[in-house]
């Protein structure tokens, strides 16, 4: 073992490894990378610190809240390492700074990221760049991390990654049967409807806006309103108004529960609707506004009533518009906004208790609305210390020693770290194979624009795409285009395939590429002219990539979804989900004696970090579990 | 006042992540731990790094070296400035920069001397974290540990191997959290009130809300018969649930053996747990019926709210009946024994009845009794490539995490290889 620490120590002088990410796992990587060894080390994060991340992002103190990960991470550890190059870059790892070019330069790149999409484009990058890549997770006490060498070992995206859970849209907007539908309608709808984004689609008010009146501003506030009068309009429109329109359809009630509608007289009557003298007597000291503050409820951790929800509703509205009125029309929900967390456990307790489903305290609401994995420094130091050592062994060149390990409770070997060897590459991955995909579509139908934004996008997560078809090219996205170029681009996106400039009909093949990641794929197209409303809602299905897979079972059908959290670019701590493991499962059941033991204690579990999170479900799809070993 | 709760709510932010893992008991256990480290080294910062961020209540730290240039660039918590100063008070220093809310002592004094000279000076510690210490004064360590009931974790590195013990004589679990337990819903004795309800509600109601509502509690001895259309959720859920009426009932094996333990016979100098188990002993004869004291809690299901929050209403009575009579039990026992009756408080009474199902005893073998059959044990290990990777220090932390908020601590003999504790850093022996 010694030996081993001795003849790790030139490499490890010499090389010059990147970092991407900062957080829980960054910190910990990069005072372990530091005391290791290693004198060259580029870190790229595009995050500040937030208070929650104080209890284990280590190189970061309460003073530095609001600053750069990536700067204050680096000065941290120059302090006690003081004669290394530590370069970094508060900025998007997606920037195209970081092409393929910059990639290149390094001997190893190391993940400590929160969420796919970065993860996808870190990857494709070191694959076109020839870079070996170490990717990591963790979820409270677990963790993983594996190494992906181009042609060596499968790579990211080899195998399938749950996106998060999903519901359909009608579930969302009239049908609610759980909290957190709940949360949903009051976070991606309300919140984004009422402090938003106003030009993106929003299905908040379908209902009432069939029903012919103009109500397209209904929720705007006028000119000359008064802002309590507002917030009670908008009440009573959204748990009130709505509720009623929605109890008109007698098709959808007749074997559901009827919601009661909830107007603002009824949740506070008696109760004097008071004007909570709130925003005027606390104000002077607040920092950030709050409307739980306001009020005087204190206590995360309890359930508040019709009531109080009603009364946090109202104020949080308020403050929006008193405080932050410069942010609206810009606002994204955020879990760490302490006011539009008030804002949707206020309006999705409102919303649960007009359907009768059991309402929820701030403390529990916040963790479902801002999908929070939780996370402890302890378990980012194992995950660190374990991507230092598959780093040495990349640096080494020692192949054959690459492992993935997994950082659970083995419940009958009393083991807590899992070794297992890697993979070959998925010969029919579309990201490191060449192997082309097959898109069914309507080629007189659709237009080359959903094609771009439906498939290319964001299925094949590419960032700038370019496509073409024979030698014709017929799209390209990004900056340095000529003006007349970019107008027929223009006009090319709002063609149907069939008659672009190079027609695309049954049996065409086009050319997808993505300049900054270095990814080419080819999709074969096959015309089809009928597609399933209800199961293939995009009207076009691509096969011969990995699709992804859901975290929870249950999905009944109705695939027109509404995403359930806050997508890609999550911050800290967003519980994004990656790959369902078959390997895993497969190489555990290998190790356990007994199966019912795992399956009892360990429940499929997941993986990544606070900053950090993945998620690997150990459900076995029969199909993805010919696996070969490596060697 | 003001301040006090700004304070506790920028905690609750700051600790946000974690107690979501452990909750708030969890935490209070942690922030009323103090912890004893012996020799901080590259291993032993790594390990206090982690307590501290969690926001342990104290630390001690005894050493009795000063910073040497051969300690700067592997330990974290060091840097050129403290060259020459005692390794302890620098140590202590740093750790309050990285939790200001963690009080945090030091002692210049090497652990071997202190082991000798005042083996009473240990008893004041939740935790002892020994690193680095000399297999004899360990087992010496071991033995003043056990008498005192203190929770000893030792840990030791070598370059890219190490290895970490935990140890104490006997560690009672309340909430011991298990990662799948089912409810207790006591169908198979239902009691007066439960089985009036049932009586109460008209599985036959042919109004299709209300048969489409009614819980699967109510249901679930009439399930296939009342069946009106098969995508009936309730009804789903009855059948899916259904082996819970029939699992486990009465009392499992594991508590009953509590309940048997030479231990469950209390006197002045038992422990809160074991007054506990007594009084346990005594409901489960008396108003228990054969039962141990009701959770109170119900899962989720469908159902119309009405009968939901009945149901609900039900189930909390009957457990806090249950817990009242426990109660009276304890006060009793504590009578008996001399003590005061009020000294064991509600609250705690309380966790106890709801994690009644969930206790958990575990009794450790001194390190003397244990190490032989270790260390060839870590020769064979360090001897299998695939075992080269457990992280003891850190791994040591989970087991200290899960012990500080009761969880089960199953006994880990923690053996491998570590880089990630402090290592790949020159060596330190």
């Amino acid at each position: 073992m010694v030996s081993s620490a001795a003849a790790s120590e030139e490499p490890v002088k010499a090389a010059k490894v990147l970092m991407v990410g900062a957080g829980g796992i960054g910190c910990e990587l990069l005072k372990t990378l530091a005391l290791s060894g290693f004198r060259d080390i580029h870190l790229i994060d595009l995050d500040t610190i937030e208070v929650s991340n104080l209890n284990r992002q280590f190189l970061f103190r309460q003073c530095h809240v609001g600053q750069s990960k990536a700067h204050v991470a680096r000065d941290a550890v120059l302090k006690f390492r003081p004669n290394i190059n530590i370069s970094s870059y508060h900025a998007n790892v997606k920037d195209a700074q970081f092409n393929v070019e910059f990639f290149k330069q390094f001997n190893v790149v190391l993940n400590g990221l929160d969420n796919l999409d970065a993860r996808r484009h870190v990857n494709r990058l070191c694959l076109a760049a020839e870079v070996p890549l170490v990717e990591s997770g963790t979820t409270g006490f677990l963790g993983q991390v594996t190494v992906h060498v181009k042609g060596k070992t499968e790579c990211y995206e080899c195998q399938p990654k749950p996106v998060p859970k999903s519901y359909p849209v009608c579930t969302i907007t009239s049908t609610p049967s759980k909290f957190v539908h709940c949360i949903v309608w009051a976070k991606d709808l309300l919140f984004a409807k009422l402090f938003g984004n106003k030009n993106q689609d929003n299905d908040l008010n379908t209902h009432s806006s069939e029903n012919g009146t103009s109500k397209s501003n209904v929720f705007e506030r006028n000119t000359d309103e008064d802002l309590d009068q507002y917030a009670r309009r908008i009440y009573d429109h959204v748990f009130g108004y709505n509720i009623e329109s929605a109890l008109e359809n007698e098709e959808t009630w007749k074997n559901r529960r009827r919601p009661n509608p909830v107007y603002i007289r009824d949740a506070l009557h008696e109760e004097d609707s008071r004007q909570n003298g709130s925003s005027h007597d606390c104000s002077n000291k607040q920092v950030e506004p709050s409307a739980m503050v306001s009020l005087g409820l204190r206590n995360p951790q309890e359930i508040c009533n019709l009531a109080d929800n009603s009364r946090v509703f109202l104020e949080a509205l308020k403050l929006f518009f008193e405080k932050r009125e410069k942010e609206i029309g810009n606002l994204i929900f955020d879990k760490d906004d302490q006011l539009a967390v008030e804002f949707v456990t206020a309006a999705a307790n409102i919303r649960a208790s007009s359907f009768g489903i059991p309402l929820h305290s701030i403390f529990e609401a916040k963790g479902v609305a801002g999908n929070i994995v939780h996370a402890v420094a302890t378990t980012n130091a194992i995950i660190a210390g374990l991507i230092v050592i598959e780093a040495i062994k990349v640096l080494q060149g020692d192949y054959k020693k690459y492992r993935m390990t997994y950082c659970l409770e083995h419940p009958s070997r009393k083991m807590l770290l899992m070794p297992v060897e890697p993979f070959e590459p998925n010969k029919s991955c579309y990201v490191c194979s060449e192997t082309p995909l097959l898109l069914e579509v309507n080629t007189k139908t659709t237009k080359l624009r959903e094609v771009i934004d439906k498939i290319i996008k964001s299925k094949l997560g590419m960032n700038l795409p370019l496509v073409m078809i024979g030698h014709t090219l017929v799209f390209e996205d990004g900056e340095g285009l000529e003006e007349d170029e970019a107008a027929n681009y223009a006009l090319n996106l709002e063609k149907v395939l069939a008659e672009l400039p190079a027609p695309v009909i049954n049996g065409t093949k086009l050319t997808v590429e993505d300049f900054q990641q270095e990814l080419s794929c080819s999709i074969n197209i096959k015309h089809r002219e009928e597609f399933d409303e209800e199961n293939e809602p995009d009207g076009m299905v691509l096969s011969g990539w990995s699709a992804p897979v859901e975290k929870q079972g249950a999905s009944n059908g109705d695939n027109q979804s509404v995403a359930s959290s806050s997508g890609a670019h999550d911050t800290d701590g967003n519980l994004e989900d990656i790959s369902t493991k078959p390997v895993m499962k497969r190489k555990l059941d290998e190790i356990l004696e007994s199966k019912e033991n795992f399956d009892a204690s360990s429940n499929a579990q997941v993986v990544d970090d606070d900053d950090d999170d993945d998620i690997v479900m150990l459900d076995e799809d029969p199909n993805l579990s010919k696996k070969k070993r490596l060697q | 006042m003001a301040a006090a709760a700004a304070a506790a709510a920028e905690a609750k932010t700051k600790y946000d992540r974690q107690l979501r893992i452990w909750g708030d008991q969890g935490q209070a256990a942690l922030e009323n731990a103090s912890i004893c480290l012996l020799t901080c080294g590259p291993t032993g910062s790594e390990a206090l790094k982690n307590l501290v961020l969690g926001g342990i209540g104290s630390v001690t730290v005894v050493d009795g070296s000063k910073v040497e240039l051969s300690d700067l660039g592997n330990n974290f918590l060091l840097d050129v400035g403290c060259l020459g100063q005692s390794r302890a008070k620098s140590i202590c220093l740093f750790l309050k920069e990285l939790n200001d809310a963690v009080k945090a002592k030091f002692i210049e004094e090497s652990p071997v001397s202190l082991i000798d000279t005042n083996p009473s000076f240990f008893s004041q510690f939740t935790v002892v974290v020994a690193t680095q210490l000399p297999e004899g004064s360990l087992l010496k360590l071991d033995g003043i540990c056990r008498k005192a009931n203190i929770v000893l974790v030792a840990a030791r590195s070598y370059g890219l191997t190490g290895l970490v013990r935990v140890n104490l004589k006997e560690h009672n679990v309340i909430e011991s959290k298990p990662d799948h337990f089912l409810d207790d819903l006591r169908l198979h004795n239902p009691w007066a009130e439960l089985k009036e309800f049932a009586k109460s509600i008209d599985i036959n109601d042919k109004d299709p809300v209300v048969h489409k509502h009614t819980p699967y509690i109510v249901m679930l001895d009439l399930i296939r018969n009342h069946m009106l259309n098969f995508d009936e959720e309730n009804y789903k859920e009855a059948v899916e649930s259904s082996y819970k009426v029939s699992v486990t009932p009465g009392i499992s094996d594991e508590i009953c053996q509590i309940i048997d333990d030479s231990s469950a016979k209390v006197n002045s100098s038992s422990s809160d747990f074991w007054v506990l188990v007594v009084a346990l002993k005594e409901f489960i004869a008396n108003e228990g019926n054969g039962e141990l004291p009701l959770e109170g809690t119900i899962p989720d299901m469908t159902s119309l709210t009405e009968y939901y929050v009945s149901l609900q209403k039900i189930y909390q009575a009957k457990a806090e009946f249950d817990c009242l009579a426990m109660e009276h039990h304890v006060k009793d026992i504590l009578k008996r024994i001399g003590r005061d009756p009020d000294s064991i408080s509600r609250t705690f009474i309380k966790a106890f009845c709801k994690n009644a199902r969930k206790l958990r005893v575990c009794r450790y073998r001194s390190m003397e009794e244990f190490s032989s059959p270790v260390l060839s044990e870590v020769q064979k290990y360090f001897t299998h490539e695939d075992y080269w990777s457990v992280s003891f220090t850190l791994h040591l932390l989970i087991n200290l995490f899960s012990f500080l908020h009761w969880k089960f601590l199953r006994s880990y003999t923690l053996t491998g290889a570590s880089l990630v504790a402090n290592s790949m850093c020159p060596l330190q022996m």
